[in-house]
């Protein structure tokens, strides 16, 4: 996939051209440069405005102490340094929220990638029919409000009239409050993220599929490849930057959980399901705008962790 | 074309069948929630908070949705709705190919750091810049205002990313032999590359309509008068209060409030069926 | 040289710029300018959150029949992300002239120094019940007027109270043990009394125990939580779950609160008046026969805790004189009243309650004299996080069953670490 574009124009362009350069190459590479930026032109300035900025205003507000008080006059609040930083490090809510947060990404980004891709896979093949229905369907989770979302699974792990434990109980297992039990309520928490989000997922793993030339697959079944080796020598290779894309962005996002607990638990019991983003959430409520604005970017550099991480594993060659 | 096998021989029967049995079992846990949804929303409120919950209703009722557009001017907010999503849908799909584009083909020096800055902001959790946001559209004067509703979210990192990804799979030879046949890189942009990435360009219309649609805090902070209200935030207005939630309001609003996207979704997902027209190059 | 003098006055534009934006020093209460004679003019902006929102333009019309050339002009919050609505409003100069805000957040707003003080030769506050007005005093000075006020009560079930042989609603905190055992043994209830085993708000059902026995949050500038009546309110609180006479998940979270209630499963329980009307929609045809309120039982005091919402006026308000005649007419007995028929929120003004509307309701009655004992939480800048605190220590000593002692010690510990934000 990687030809390399500037050696197949003719020899030397014509003098015509370029009255003032005599190489021509140089000429071209400063077309090029001067197209490549006004293609990204639109998409940066708006981005510089209101993104870049209010990033750059937010991490200086790390520095400070600032509070909701001083919302008026925050040009009048006290820079303190690093002080935000070491005391989340001390903070034993902070903590918590950490390990809860690394627990449920570490489970729940292999989790909902097996789910979707097992999707998106099943849906290509042209064994299926209907597929438009089971393409909606699987994907109706990412779009229903949350909160329906919370009362249907609610009922579902409720212990005593809840469908989960009723099948259970027909098996012989007597099972537990999911949602009430301080050691189950993130495994429970878990598991409906992925749920809820593999069709989001494989909505983008199916637009990859379609990348996959038919031709690729041909070739392998003439060499005697079955189904499962036309898997792991066509499709995954092919699907690389996809799949990259795909861990990253769910990586990102699963870092940032927060409406899960948010609604179903309120981070409890006892802060076992208290994520970092939840604790951010509530540290803003208080109006700890700078110690927040510290964890948030706390936050920001796990995010970056990991996704070099992924990028190093998962990288395609470009 | 796309991946589908030719002639289905008789061993993947067995095949067949399981893959539908598990697809079927999948949709039906997958589906629950809204099916429920539905089937609430035209429930009484008391049979709504009746624990252990009820599928089928009871009592049929559509109170909730004729209190929702009674109470609510349906027509402003969902018009509203719609508009934000449209041009925020709209023009992400062009900034951010167009800057795909040239951040997987095109070689223009800065091209490195400027991708790792946007993936960088998608790094950065949403909350933290909120207030910064805010505060600068306020001096900009967009407060009460669709651009202020709009302008924030039209350069999404995401969106860069997603087409970055799938730009780069597109063979240089495609877009090569358009140059040499003399096209501007506009139109070779325009008219051959983008048709091949309808899949992504589906896909990134969908997600992008969905988040605007949704979009709650944004349009609730920026909007002063109730008439610049998006659907969401009207309808929390009426179904969460300081002490009680009106169930059956809030799922009628939720209701409402899906619908849209999914029709969205059943349109663009047509696209997902083309594929790339590699064939064509032999 | 031209360089340096460049420098001094940008250092000086600096420094007055600074001066200019410096921390308010408020000008307390002495500074609330006066309000002019004469009828309101000009628009009035309002923010109000929920269904006040809903029914107060409506309602605004006879302010504007009386000063017809004012027009109030209101704006529906929703209640989610109303605080975060308000803070931006205030970050970025965007504030109405009015605004609806609720007693707890009072502290928070009033330190951003965006209220303005109530001008008292203007607005009486006698006439509110001095649990309310508490609510609007921050630093000494007072800003904005309570609009309406709830307060919490024993709902319990009458019938199951006779199946259980008992005749009279509980009166002390023995009479409430021996009341919740009896519904639970002879009436069949889980939970006898059911309490909120920590988690958001827990601190609402917690606190009038702890006000009752004497206990206070601070004492002057500093918090004052480790004390032995603290620790006794928390232990007679805790005993609930530790006896098995409440169940130890929140129901209020589950949504399962009211049914619970209607189904028998919980005896009793400890809420505001909005559970009047959603009990009765509820529990079907009858229902409203079987259940009554008590008022909070006695140790030293019998207090309850009192919330609701004040109304405050921006000090970036650009019609202040209009908006504070509103919130005056908006004080009035006669529309607090007539403010009640609509939406159903209790007067915060105590002549409100001379009216036979009210009077006479069996249920509102015992609001009403609640209302004479009821307190909040000192308005503090810092309480949502404070309450956290609280809510979280509650939590540890109903589910994992803490030892009060501790939990209380811990209270004062972290509440200190976070301050007053004064």
């Amino acid at each position: 996939m990687t030809a390399a574009p500037a050696t197949t124009a003719p020899s030397r362009p014509a003098a015509t051209d370029r009255p003032h350069r005599t190489d021509g190459v140089t000429g071209r590479r400063r077309r090029r440069a001067l197209t490549g930026w006004l293609f990204a032109a639109p998409f940066t300035v708006l981005f510089a405005v209101f993104m870049a900025v209010p990033v750059v205003a937010s991490l200086a507000m790390s520095f400070t102490d600032l509070r909701s008080t001083d919302l008026r006059n925050p040009w009048s609040v006290d820079v303190v340094g690093l002080d935000n930083y070491v005391r989340l490090f001390s903070d034993a809510l902070f903590r918590r929220a950490a390990v809860n947060t690394l627990v449920f990404v570490v489970v729940g980004v292999p989790l909902t990638i097996v789910a979707g891709l097992a999707a998106a896979t099943a849906l290509n093949s042209a064994l299926v029919r209907f597929r438009a229905a089971f393409r909606v369907g699987f994907y109706l989770p990412v779009v229903t409000s949350i909160v329906a979302i919370a009362v249907v699974w609610r009922f579902l792990l409720d212990p005593e009239a809840g469908l989960v434990n009723n099948l259970l109980r027909v098996v012989g297992i007597d099972g537990p409050n999911w949602l009430g039990d301080s050691s189950l309520a993130l495994p429970s928490i878990t598991v409906m993220a992925a749920w809820r989000n593999f069709g989001f997922l494989m909505v983008i793993f199916l637009a990859g599929l379609q990348a996959v030339p038919a031709d690729l697959y041909e070739a392998a079944r003439i060499d005697g490849a079955g189904r499962w080796a036309q898997f792991r020598h066509v499709t995954l290779p092919m699907l690389r930057p996809t799949l990259l894309f795909g861990a990253v962005v769910t990586g990102i996002g699963y870092l940032q959980l927060f409406e899960e607990p948010f609604v179903m638990t309120r981070g409890g019991p006892l802060s076992s399901t208290l994520s970092v983003s939840y604790h951010i959430y509530n540290q803003f409520g208080f109006g700890n705008y700078g110690y927040a604005a510290a964890a948030s970017y706390v936050l920001f550099v796990g995010i970056v962790a990991l996704s070099a991480l992924q990028f190093r594993l998962l990288r395609s060659s470009e | 074309m796309s991946t589908m096998d030719t002639p289905v021989r008789g061993r993947d029967r067995a095949a067949r069948i399981a893959l539908y049995a598990v697809l079927v079992a999948g949709l039906l846990v997958v589906v629950g929630p809204f099916v429920w949804m539905l089937l609430s929303s035209v429930k009484p409120e008391a049979e709504i908070r009746q624990v252990p919950p009820t599928w089928l209703p009871e009592t049929v009722t559509l109170e909730h949705y004729r209190e929702l557009f009674s109470r609510l001017n349906f027509p402003r907010y969902f018009g509203n709705s719609l508009v934000v999503a449209v041009l925020t849908t709209a023009g992400n799909l062009v900034f951010c190919s167009a800057l795909g584009y040239a951040l997987a083909k095109l070689r223009f020096p800065g091209r490195r750091v400027l991708f790792a800055f946007v993936l960088g902001t998608l790094m950065v959790p949403g909350m933290v810049t909120f207030v910064p946001q805010f505060v600068l559209v306020s001096n900009m004067g967009l407060v009460n205002s669709y651009a202020g509703l709009v302008l924030p979210f039209l350069a999404g990192p995401f969106g860069v990313f997603l087409m970055r990804q799938y730009l780069l799979s597109i063979p240089d030879d495609i877009i090569e032999a358009a140059r040499i046949d003399g096209a501007g890189e506009w139109r070779v942009f325009w008219s051959v590359v983008l048709p091949l990435c309808r899949p992504a360009l589906a896909t990134l219309g969908i997600l992008t309509f969905l988040a605007s649609w949704n979009n709650f805090l944004w349009p609730l902070v920026v909007a002063t008068t109730e008439d610049r209200y998006t659907l969401p935030v009207a309808l929390a207005l009426y179904s969460v209060g300081q002490n009680r939630i009106d169930f059956g309001l809030m799922l009628a609003g939720a209701v409402v409030v899906v619908l849209p996207v999914v029709v969205v979704f059943l349109v663009l997902q047509r696209h997902f069926l083309r594929g790339i027209a590699t064939t064509g190059l032999k | 040289m031209r360089r340096q003098r460049r420098l001094w006055l940008a250092a000086a534009a600096a420094v007055l710029a600074l001066a200019g934006c410096g921390r308010d020093a408020g000008g307390g209460q002495d500074g609330a300018r006066s309000v002019g004679d004469g009828k309101a003019t000009g628009e009035i902006t309002v923010w109000a959150m929920g269904t006040e929102g809903e029914k107060l333009a409506e309602f605004a019309k006879a302010f504007t029949t009386e000063n017809p050339d004012a027009k109030v002009t209101v704006t529906a919050v929703p209640w989610d992300a109303a605080h975060q609505k308000i803070a931006s409003a205030i970050a970025g100069k965007q504030t109405p002239d009015i605004s609806m805000i609720g007693t707890t957040w009072m502290g928070e707003f009033a330190k951003t120094g965006a209220f303005d003080p109530t001008p008292l030769n203007f607005v009486d506050k006698s006439a509110f019940f001095s649990g309310a007005w508490d609510t609007t005093v921050v630093d000494g000075t007072s800003y904005g007027v309570p609009w309406y006020v709830e307060t919490r009560l024993i709902y319990y079930r009458k019938d199951l109270a006779q199946r259980a042989g008992i005749t009279a609603a509980p009166q002390t905190w023995d009479e409430l043990k021996t009341f919740a055992k009896a519904l639970k043994e002879k009436a069949g209830a889980q939970s006898g009394l059911y309490l909120q085993p920590g988690g958001t708000g827990s601190w609402q059902s917690f606190l009038p125990f702890a006000w009752s026995n004497g206990a206070e949050l601070t004492a002057g500038k500093d918090f004052s939580i480790d004390t032995p009546e603290m620790t006794e309110a928390l232990t007679y609180y805790q005993s609930f779950f530790a006896e098995n006479l409440s169940v130890k998940n929140d129901l209020g979270l589950q949504g399962a609160l009211e049914q619970s209630f209607i189904s028998g499963k919980v005896g009793a329980f400890v809420s505001g008046p909005w559970h009047v009307g959603l009990l009765t929609e509820q529990g079907g045809p009858g229902f409203a026969d079987k259940f009554a309120v008590a008022p909070m039982p006695r140790k030293k005091t019998a207090t309850s805790f009192i919330g609701g919402s004040d109304l405050a006026v921006f000090k970036d308000a650009k019609n202040r004189d209009a908006a504070w005649k509103f919130i005056a007419w908006l004080s009035k007995p006669e529309v607090q009243v007539k403010w009640y028929q609509a939406v159903k929120d209790l007067p915060a003004v105590q002549k409100g309650w001379d009216d036979s509307t009210l009077k006479d309701d069996p249920f509102l009655a015992t609001f009403g004299l609640q209302l004479k004992d009821a307190k909040s939480p000192p308005p503090m800048a810092t309480w949502e996080q404070v309450a956290s605190v609280i809510d979280g220590q509650v939590e540890r000593v109903a589910k994992a069953g803490e030892n009060p002692a501790t939990a209380v010690k811990t209270m004062q510990q972290q509440a200190s670490s976070v301050g007053t934000g004064g």
